[in-house]
């Protein structure tokens, strides 16, 4: 269960994609990682990604104007937020990862990775979703709070660490007001 | 007809439940109103006189508190039969023989439920009122039993010479009730559906008043005994065809087909088309058309008029029904216990016997209105065919063998024909229009509250005056019913 | 209230706004959403949904069971088209494992998830109606042909609503020729019964003053939001994974979206789905007349089936809308973190958005119509 994603085969460096050289015209500096499936994957840093999307978005020629989901997955290292971007008028697909180390993230609290609900609605309920599940706290979210588990839940289940109380669905889970 | 086999069915059920409600009644009033008094009579005593007039006084208010519980148990399984044929199901088909029990079965279910008032609601209020929903229709029934019984003697008591004004005044009460209710629910969800069932009572009831209004207009009676006897004699008399409008046609066509000696002697002296031209010359329409006396402006005035008639009473009783439907929660207008906004509006706190009452009250409001639909607007307990059409069919030697049949019967006072065809008419009529309500509430979804006040306030009730008014001017140019 | 112009000289009347929870228990919320809902009258002017009360842990489920065994589980996703949720993760594990799925079983595919659609299309007409009020006419008649289309169902997968038909890398069962030709009966006879429920619906006054001019969506807001499937078609996007981004055999098929040319209301996303059915029923048709003989999966089904490492996306166009799949898969039996980006669930977070300064009689009619399957949200 504990075991990480098996190491790719090393490729040869490629050069930046479309959207990667595109981000580099307009000075966002981005990490292309391997292609997942044949689409354009890159890697982003937080403070870079409300700029970035924002001229992804925007931009006439690349129009990545669909966000179709905002994934949060705990690697071996670090925590991802995954980001599939889409266009309703092209056929431009990109997906844009930020990574935030776990040996970056204070003992106690949660990874940060920026919002981008004050510009993208659709960004809204999958931020608070993997807030939910994955714990990775989004700031600058107008309303950061768990969307499918109840509201005292304790932890957050699809990090890989999680363990259920034994009692928490007992209403006994220390903690609970319930 | 692929559903055949089901409408069958509801037909056979129908008629047997039919029977049942009739039989229970009729005993019971006979028992009461007849028999008690008859043993009775023997004795010659005070005592005695008073316990038998009481017996008879109380026969109206007995065979409505027998009638009105059977019968709402019927209408259910029949309104839930009636649908399940609509929407290409077979309905309840379980309980008793093929479901015939069904709704006894749900009655004995809801009074054996836990009686339960929420927390926090006013106990009180919310014990009183399904009551104050429920009384008015059984004494708001009262008059029309009168019209419905072809005046029988037994309930000629509860005949009012204001009758419909009574009728109207008892059937707006029941809002109070669902106000009550939906506010002593402590539950948001049903005081918004009463408050909702308020407005729409409002707005309703006026185009409903208006319709019947013109109507007794036309007949120049409140009196429910006297519209319905106005009507007597066929459909064309009737005051959804222009409330005797049509007469002077009657008569014609009675004297054109009538096979008796003095009658073919007085049709060759007036021929059919001078019949018709004496019932469609009113004097008023003379006037009007009185550029040097020209009977034929006059003949095409007064058609015109009869025509608008018509057309306007016909009006009137559309409007009726929708008023009804509107008065009475059903769909389309069933705002007050919307399912998908108010959960079930101002009953949604209600169970067992107190919900019951509810349900109990609501198909007996419908099976009050129609009847005032019928009595106002077909006739009442009045065949629709007329004498001259009956005769013609063998109508007078059908009825003397019925009479030979129930001779019997008759002797022991138990049966009294005219009573019975009446209100043998009356059930036909009223279950036609139950079936028409059914049929609406099969087909149409629900209108919004704004568009419901809407549709009452800038459609309903202007097209209501319009007939109204119109029914005043027209009905001076036709001879209807008053004043022959 | 007096106005601006008026001098206000009656001591002002104090107007509170009202807070009304709907739901998880209300008739109307199919299933179990709660609403909390700000009214100003009978005016709503915010609403707060409240999601989760069917949460069940798909994704959690997906990293702690084989891939066998959760290839069961996702026809729970989304309860009324099973098919897609089944097809998305198939389609997002092939992807990743690269392995060729044989072209019966695409047709096949194509077939019954488009059966699926004219199901679920179905369903949400007959509950769109009892939505609107009409509690006992009409609602039942959508439910006569989708009884014909479950029990086509029964007959090949076993299972009227949980079908696990499709599985990595094919389908589960070859089809009989009775099945084919009862399908092609149905297929023959749908377009007349549509053309029933037309006749009572959709000249329907009442339904007309219900739906016409209400809950508009903007195609920008809906673009913002993310919003897929007929919601978003009907509101002038052409945006149909089935044309736009072409998988399985779709590009050979011929049928073409229906895309409006202005803001969709609750009309427009009704008869974009009735043209939907449509034309979903002439997929089958033509997938009926074009289906080739040949093997049905390219991998073998059996416990320890295995995805091959690597992560990757897919997506369908279900019923809702763009139902997506995004897979990490580190070669062992079960997925290292599956997300399901569900059409139900983006589709949803608009409500609050269509329902402002909407009477509360039409929350019903406004949510009805952007087809959200409660399941679908919470997982």
């Amino acid at each position: 269960m504990s075991e990480t994603p098996a190491a790719k085969p090393p490729e040869e460096p490629k050069g930046p994609g479309l959207c990667g050289q595109f981000l580099k015209d307009h000075g966002i500096a981005t990490n292309r990682l391997p292609d997942s499936c044949g689409v354009e994957t890159i890697e982003i840093d937080g403070a870079h990604l409300e700029a970035a999307m924002k001229l992804l978005r925007g931009s006439s020629e690349i129009k990545l104007d669909y966000l179709v989901a905002v994934s949060g997955v705990d690697s071996a290292d670090t925590f991802d937020s995954v980001y599939q971007l889409w266009s309703y008028t092209n056929n431009n697909e990109l997906i844009i990862k930020v990574r935030v180390k776990k040996t970056d993230v204070v003992e106690g609290q949660l990874p940060l990775v920026p919002s981008l609900s004050r510009f993208w609605s659709a960004a809204n309920w999958h931020e608070r979703e993997t807030y939910d599940l994955v714990g990775i706290r989004y700031y600058g979210h107008p309303y950061l709070r768990r969307i499918l588990n109840v509201w005292d839940w304790d932890g957050h289940p699809l990090r890989r660490d999680y363990k259920q109380l034994v009692d928490s669905l007992n209403d006994k889970a220390p903690g609970s007001f319930r | 007809m692929r559903n055949g086999a089901e409408i069958l069915k509801l037909g056979t059920l129908t008629i047997t439940w039919w029977c049942i409600i009739f039989g229970a009644v009729w005993i019971a009033c006979y028992l009461v109103g007849v028999a008690i008094p008859m043993l009775l009579s023997s004795y010659d005593s005070d005592a005695a006189r008073i316990t038998a007039e009481t017996c008879r006084a109380l026969t109206p208010i007995l065979s409505v508190l027998v009638f009105i519980p059977i019968n709402a148990m019927f209408m259910v399984l029949f309104e839930r039969r009636g649908l399940a044929i609509f929407t290409v199901r077979l309905g309840p088909n379980r309980v008793g023989p093929d479901g015939y029990l069904q709704t006894a079965a749900d009655a004995v279910k809801l009074l054996f439920k836990e009686d339960i008032t929420p927390h926090g609601a006013d106990a009180f209020m919310f014990t009183l009122a399904p009551i104050v929903f429920f009384a008015p229709s059984i004494f708001g029934a009262m008059p029309l039993l009168a019209a419905v019984t072809n005046y029988h003697e037994l309930f000629q008591i509860v005949n009012l010479p204001t009758g419909i004004f009574f009728i109207l005044a008892a059937s707006s009460v029941p809002v109070v009730g669902i106000v009550m209710g939906g506010w002593a629910s402590n539950n948001k969800y049903s005081l918004v559906g009463g408050l909702r069932s308020a407005a729409q009572a409002i707005s309703y009831e006026i185009p409903l008043v208006l319709s019947l209004v013109t109507i007794c207009l036309l007949a120049g009676s409140l009196d429910v005994v006297e519209i319905m006897k106005q009507q007597a004699g066929g459909i064309l008399n009737w005051n959804i065809l222009g409330g005797g409008a049509l007469r002077g046609l009657d008569s014609a066509l009675a004297l054109k087909f009538s096979n008796s000696a003095p009658a073919l002697q007085e049709l060759s002296a007036k021929s059919f088309d001078q019949v018709l031209k004496t019932a469609y010359s009113d004097p008023a329409a003379a006037a009007l058309g009185l550029v040097a006396g020209q009977d034929s402006m006059a003949t095409i005035a007064s058609i015109i008029a009869v025509v608008v008639l018509m057309a306007c009473v016909l009006i009137a009783a559309g409007l009726y029904m929708t008023g009804a439907c509107a008065e009475i929660n059903r769909i389309p207008f069933d705002l007050p216990e919307a399912e998908s906004e108010l959960v079930s509006g101002y009953n949604t706190e209600y169970s067992g016997i107190k919900f019951a009452i509810f349900f109990l009250a609501e198909f007996t409001n419908l099976f009050v209105v129609a009847s005032i639909f019928v009595v106002m607007f077909l006739g009442g307990g009045d065949c629709p065919v007329p004498a001259w059409l009956g005769n013609m069919l063998g109508g007078p030697q059908m009825a003397s063998a019925i009479n030979q049949v129930l001779s019997p019967l008759i002797a022991i006072k138990f049966v009294d024909p005219p009573t019975l065809f009446a209100a043998i008419w009356v059930i036909l009529k009223v279950y036609g229009i139950v079936f028409f309500a059914v049929l609406v509430r099969g087909t149409l979804p629900r209108f919004r509250i704004d568009q419901l006040m809407d549709f009452g306030w800038k459609r309903l009730i202007p097209l209501s005056l319009i007939v109204f008014v119109l029914v005043v001017f027209a009905r001076e140019f036709v001879n209807v019913h008053v004043g022959s | 209230m007096a106005t601006d112009t008026e001098v206000d000289l009656t001591p002002r009347l104090k107007t509170d706004e009202m807070l009304i929870n709907m739901g998880p228990q209300h008739p109307a919320t199919h299933g179990v959403l709660r609403l909390i809902l700000t009214l100003d009258g009978e005016i709503v002017r915010h609403t707060e949904p409240i999601l989760g009360h069917l949460h069940r842990a798909q994704e959690w489920q997906g990293q702690n069971r084989t891939w066998f065994q959760y290839q069961a589980l996702i026809d729970r996703v989304d309860y009324l088209s099973g098919m897609f949720t089944s097809w998305a993760m198939a389609r997002a594990a092939e992807v990743v494992d690269g392995c060729e799925v044989p072209e019966r079983a695409e047709y096949l595919r194509v077939m019954v998830s488009e059966m699926n659609r004219i199901t679920s299309h179905l369903l949400w007409l007959g509950t769109y109606l009892i939505d609107l009020g009409a509690m006992f006419g009409f609602p039942f008649y959508p439910f006569r042909e989708r009884e014909k289309l479950l029990e086509l169902f029964e007959e090949i997968a076993g299972q009227r609503m949980m079908f696990n038909y499709i599985r990595i890398g094919g389908v589960m069962r070859n089809p009989k020729d009775a099945w084919l030709s009862k399908l092609k009966k149905f297929t023959e006879e749908f377009p007349d019964r549509v053309d029933e429920y037309e006749a009572i619906v959709t000249e329907n006054p009442i339904f007309l003053k219900r739906t016409k001019g209400i809950g508009i969506l903007r195609k920008e807001l809906g673009m913002d939001y993310g919003i897929t499937g007929p919601s978003i078609r009907a509101s002038g996007v052409n945006i149909d994974l089935r044309r736009t981004k072409p998988y399985s055999v779709y590009p050979k098929l011929k049928f073409d979206v229906p895309v409006n040319d202005r803001d969709g209301d609750t009309f427009d996303r009704y008869i974009f789905r009735i043209r939907e059915m449509r034309q979903s029923n002439e997929i089958i048709k033509q997938c009926l007349d074009m289906l080739p003989q040949g093997e049905i999966s390219g991998k073998k089904q059996i416990a320890g089936l295995r995805v091959k490492a690597g992560e990757g996306f897919a997506a369908v166009e279900s019923p809702r809308g763009t139902l997506g799949c995004y897979i990490i898969s580190n070669g062992s039996d079960r997925a290292y973190r599956i997300k399901w980006r569900n059409p139900s669930f983006c589709n949803l977070s608009i409500l609050p958005e269509l329902l402002k300064n909407h009477p509360i009689a039409d929350v019903m009619a406004i949510f009805g119509s952007i087809d959200v399957i409660l399941p679908d949200v919470d997982r």
